[in-house]
């Protein structure tokens, strides 16, 4: 049976003491660190005054744009959910024909930033789209429409699924399976056993890469606004494109507020957590005939999300001009600069996220699970919000690093922390504390213990976690556009400056090696996963 | 009527520069009485590859550029650049990088340092970095960004000599900023579906046409959209402006994100009519050929034929106001509005300059006259109003 190993189990109350200082204080510097944005968001609040305020948030587009988030992000999770468990599961679980084959497929959704994966499909399936000129030679006129909350969903979905598929994933594998074995024996059916014995032990883990699905989509613009659905963040867009800032830092408030709600509910599904001293292998399920309509679903899944906007892209390159405007040619400086920032984010978020993921799987109480939910407050925050929110701390108090790749890097890491805390999280949580106490005994100090012991145990997910912040990095645009150096381009920023202008054909180059480069790097996630075979 | 100040060396010196940078693909029209066709083989969307572009070659042989002489005051005769300058630019590299460049390459000891971003947010930014911004020169596509800049007081007066390019319509009352180049609200309707003659004259007889029933679009929260709005409270009040947007909404007006988009909608026969700047038309008549069935349509002394402008102010903030200013004057040369018309298809808004393309020049448009563009800085009013009516 796998053991908790909690120290809280019968004293309660000793409980903040016995937190190990050093990693305590490092925790609470990187949590302050993370909350500086939203002291600005506050203070700025304060400033509208509060008739206004109440007149603004029960104002009937607000409350209508709140029930449209919400609706999105309620979707899009259960979608995620419904999409990333089995796929996970069919990947690790079973004998699913060329289950490294659909491993890789399935994650690399991931690379496709959601706002070029939202383009693609409205120039494919849109009215007059690609889609539909192939068809109209038999006489179709219109196809369904793509845009509104359906279409808004799809996309979202099929971009931030990977989340749950990684995390569940990352879970099954380390699960101990001599407990399948047990349930079998005793006459439970396999869906009975999957339900009984394989749910409680992957809900952490499915839980936390739902809430990075959802928290996504919270803060995600540029999809809603390409699938014209009104959500918060396009509310806010007005609000700002007016200079109406003081509302729109308001409206990000409760933007907050809504992300504070959505990670209580997250720790309520969170359910109880165990460490385990680590999965043991065992025959993969059989899947029979149905092994088939299973790699169909995997096929489907990955071929939607993947084809459209791979196709779109090449098509673009075909039209791309050469006589076109210097501005737009394409350099490989714009990559190099993209993988720079996109590396230091994912070191600094890594060891930026080590004590608080190490106390929080470690020790319980109040403080740990703090640090923690505050990991992931700059990750709900819009880029946009976050980027201004910056722009007043590196203006006003840090002038020297204002503009420079320095508070770029910061202001990334807040917002990705959550994706290397929770990566690392899990892998604290899978190491048996008994393996470092050993170590003690053996009279190592509790540092050399960790350092030799414990960090190389958690190296998986330490990579893991650094390989999904760079990802998520190399993605990342509006806060790059408000804090980059003068004259800093990257690979995204490029798009924009293409794709705003109308020159997609520009926009395609930089686009692929995007996609290339950080497709790189999600093999890099999949490969270290080796480590967890045991 | 060409005044020729254009001294032929500097003209061939930018024309060549700007030819070997690679804007020639994006002048993609000629003079009006050319049939125009693009160069530029661009198409709007990944589909259409093919399909719609005539990237027909300018066959007379002449430069791409046409034979056109370069009127108003060339570069070589405004004062020299040297130093570093810190440009905020709300106007997108891919439009004016170009140009940006070559005012810096004119000169050995100048370099600009550019911020490319949205208007907005760069707004926005600049009023967040208070005392401590970098910025000396704000850019920007529309005249309400740089009112907004005004009306923080983040903005210093513009010399006299600097002023005077612009007809005093086209600048600040108060000296805070100038426009560069000029933008007309127009209705690019689609030639299959409507004949000009279709198009009322008037803004406010839209939601009373029955042809328009599930056939036009428009960009709310397009900032252009919302000066629209603002004109038309200024012009016509709030009742009737309120009236018109739930008209519009009950003839089934179809909503984009931008206004490029609703050019290229009316092109493909998505939609009949819209409502958008006029360049976007020209835009993307440039990439798909003229004979692509859009054509642009003006209302008459209204809301609707609201001539805007982009333009730059000098921020309180500049390291050098004179550096700053002579920049300013730059983008009113000979070369940097000849620029504008050819690449952007904008109207210069230096009188000598004619504009570009199938379009009418500043004075066959009837702008409403009574109004003043700094009056279209009170965006809060119309997004109050969007909000009421449930167009936002």
């Amino acid at each position: 049976m796998a053991t908790e190993h909690r120290t809280t189990a019968d004293d309660e109350g000793g409980e903040e003491s016995e937190l190990p200082l050093g990693v305590s204080v490092a925790a609470a510097a990187v949590a302050a660190a993370v909350l500086l944005p939203v002291l600005w968001l506050v203070k700025t609040g304060l400033e509208v005054g509060v008739d206004e305020a109440i007149a603004l948030l029960t104002r009937p587009t607000t409350l209508e744009v709140f029930l449209n988030s919400a609706f999105l992000v309620a979707l899009t999770t259960a979608a995620c959910v419904l999409i990333g468990v089995p796929l996970a599961y069919l990947t690790v679980r079973t004998d699913l024909p060329f289950r490294r084959f659909w491993t890789i497929i399935v994650s690399l959704p991931l690379v496709i930033p959601s706002y070029v994966g939202a383009f693609a499909f409205v120039s494919a399936f849109g009215p007059q789209g690609s889609f539909q000129r192939l068809l109209a030679p038999i006489g179709v006129e219109r196809i369904p429409e793509i845009y509104g909350l359906e279409g808004t969903v799809l996309i979202l979905t099929l971009y931030t699924y990977p989340y749950v598929y990684i995390t569940a994933r990352a879970a099954l594998k380390s699960m101990d399976t001599t407990l399948i074995d047990a349930a079998r024996t005793l006459e439970h059916d396999r869906w009975e056993t999957f339900r009984r014995v394989t749910v409680p032990q992957i809900r952490p883990a499915v839980a936390a890469g739902a809430l990075l699905s959802g928290l996504y989509v919270l803060a995600d613009f540029g999809t809603p606004s390409i699938m014209r659905y009104d959500v918060f963040t396009r509310v806010i867009f007005v609000e700002f494109g007016t200079f109406g800032r003081d509302t729109a830092t308001l409206l990000s408030l409760q933007l907050v507020a809504v992300t504070l709600f959505i990670l209580w509910l997250e720790s309520r599904v969170r359910g109880e957590e165990r460490t385990t001293a680590g999965g043991r292998s065992r025959a993969a399920v059989s899947l029979g005939a149905w092994r088939y309509p299973a790699m169909g679903f995997a096929a489907l899944v990955a071929g939607l999300a993947l084809v459209v906007p791979l196709a779109i892209l090449l098509s673009w390159l075909g039209t791309a001009s050469a006589t076109v405007n210097q501005s737009l040619a394409f350099e490989w400086a714009y990559a190099l600069n993209s993988v720079t920032v996109a590396a230091a984010a994912a070191a600094v978020a890594v060891v930026a996220g080590i004590p608080i993921a190490y106390l929080s799987a470690r020790y319980d109480g109040l403080l740990p699970a703090a640090f923690e939910r505050v990991s992931y407050v700059g990750y709900a925050v819009p880029g946009v919000v976050l980027g201004l929110a910056l722009v007043f701390f590196g203006s006003q108090y840090a002038t020297p690093i204002y503009q420079t790749l320095y508070l770029l890097v910061f202001a990334y890491v807040i917002r990705f922390l959550p994706q290397s805390v929770g990566s690392l999280r899990a892998s604290f949580l899978s190491v048996d504390p008994a393996l470092p106490e050993a170590a003690r005994t053996l009279g190592q100090t509790s540092a050399g213990a960790f350092r030799y012991v414990t960090l190389p145990l958690v190296a998986p997910g330490l990579f893991g976690g650094a390989a999904l912040v760079f990802l998520t990095t190399m993605k990342e645009l509006p806060a790059t556009l408000l804090l980059r150096p003068s004259g800093f381009t990257t690979l995204v920023t490029h798009i924009w400056t293409a794709y705003e202008s109308g020159y997609f054909g520009q926009a395609a180059v930089p686009a692929l090696v995007l996609l290339f480069v950080s497709g790189l790097s999600m093999l890099v996630i999949l490969r270290q996963e080796g480590y967890d075979v045991k | 009527m060409n005044e020729q100040h254009g001294t032929p060396r500097t003209r061939r010196r930018f024309l060549q520069a700007a030819a070997a940078a690679g804007i020639v693909g994006v002048a993609g029209c000629n003079t009006p009485g050319d049939n125009g066709n693009g160069t530029e083989t661009e198409t709007e969307d990944g589909g259409s590859a093919g399909g719609e572009s005539g990237p027909e070659q300018i066959g007379s042989g002449q430069s791409p550029f046409g034979s056109r002489e370069l009127s108003g005051v060339p570069m070589s005769e405004m004062p020299d650049l040297e130093g570093e300058l810190t440009l905020y630019s709300g106007r997108g590299e891919a439009l004016v990088g170009e140009l940006v460049g070559f005012i810096e390459d004119l000169y050995p000891n100048f370099t600009v340092r550019p911020q490319y971003n949205s208007a907005a947010e760069l707004v926005n930014q600049i009023d967040i970095e208070g005392d401590n911004s970098p910025a000396d020169v704000f850019y920007s596509v529309n005249a309400g960004a740089l009112g907004a800049l005004a009306d923080m007081n983040r903005t210093q007066p513009l010399p006299q000599e600097v002023l005077d390019f612009v007809p005093q319509s086209f600048r600040s009352p108060d000296d805070s900023w100038i426009g560069t180049s000029g933008r007309a609200r127009s209705v690019p309707y689609n030639t299959d579906t409507f004949s000009e003659s279709d198009i009322p004259d008037s803004i406010m007889a839209f939601p009373e046409t029955a042809e328009f029933e599930g056939e036009l679009g428009w960009a709310p929260t397009y900032s252009s959209f919302q000066a629209f709005i603002t004109a038309m409270r200024v012009l016509e009040g709030e009742d009737a402006t309120r009236e018109w947007l739930s008209g519009m909404q009950d003839l089934g007006v179809s909503q984009y994100g931008d206004e490029f988009q609703i050019a290229r909608a009316v092109a493909d026969g998505e939609i009949s009519a819209g409502l958008t700047n006029h360049y976007y038309i020209q835009r993307v008549l440039a990439r798909r050929g003229q004979s692509a069935p859009l054509s642009t349509a003006f209302t008459q002394n209204d809301a609707g034929a609201v001539f805007n402008v982009a333009g730059a102010c000098v921020l309180d903030t500049a390291e050098d106001s004179t550096l700053a200013a002579n920049f300013v004057r730059h983008l009113l040369s000979a070369e940097a509005q000849d620029y504008f018309a050819r690449t952007t298809f904008e109207y210069p808004l230096v009188p000598e300059v004619e504009p570009i393309g199938r379009l009418p020049t500043i004075d066959e448009l009837n702008p409403p006259e009574e109004l003043n563009l700094s009056q279209l800085s009170d965006l809060e009013t119309t997004i109050e109003l969007l909000r009421e009516t449930g167009v936002l």
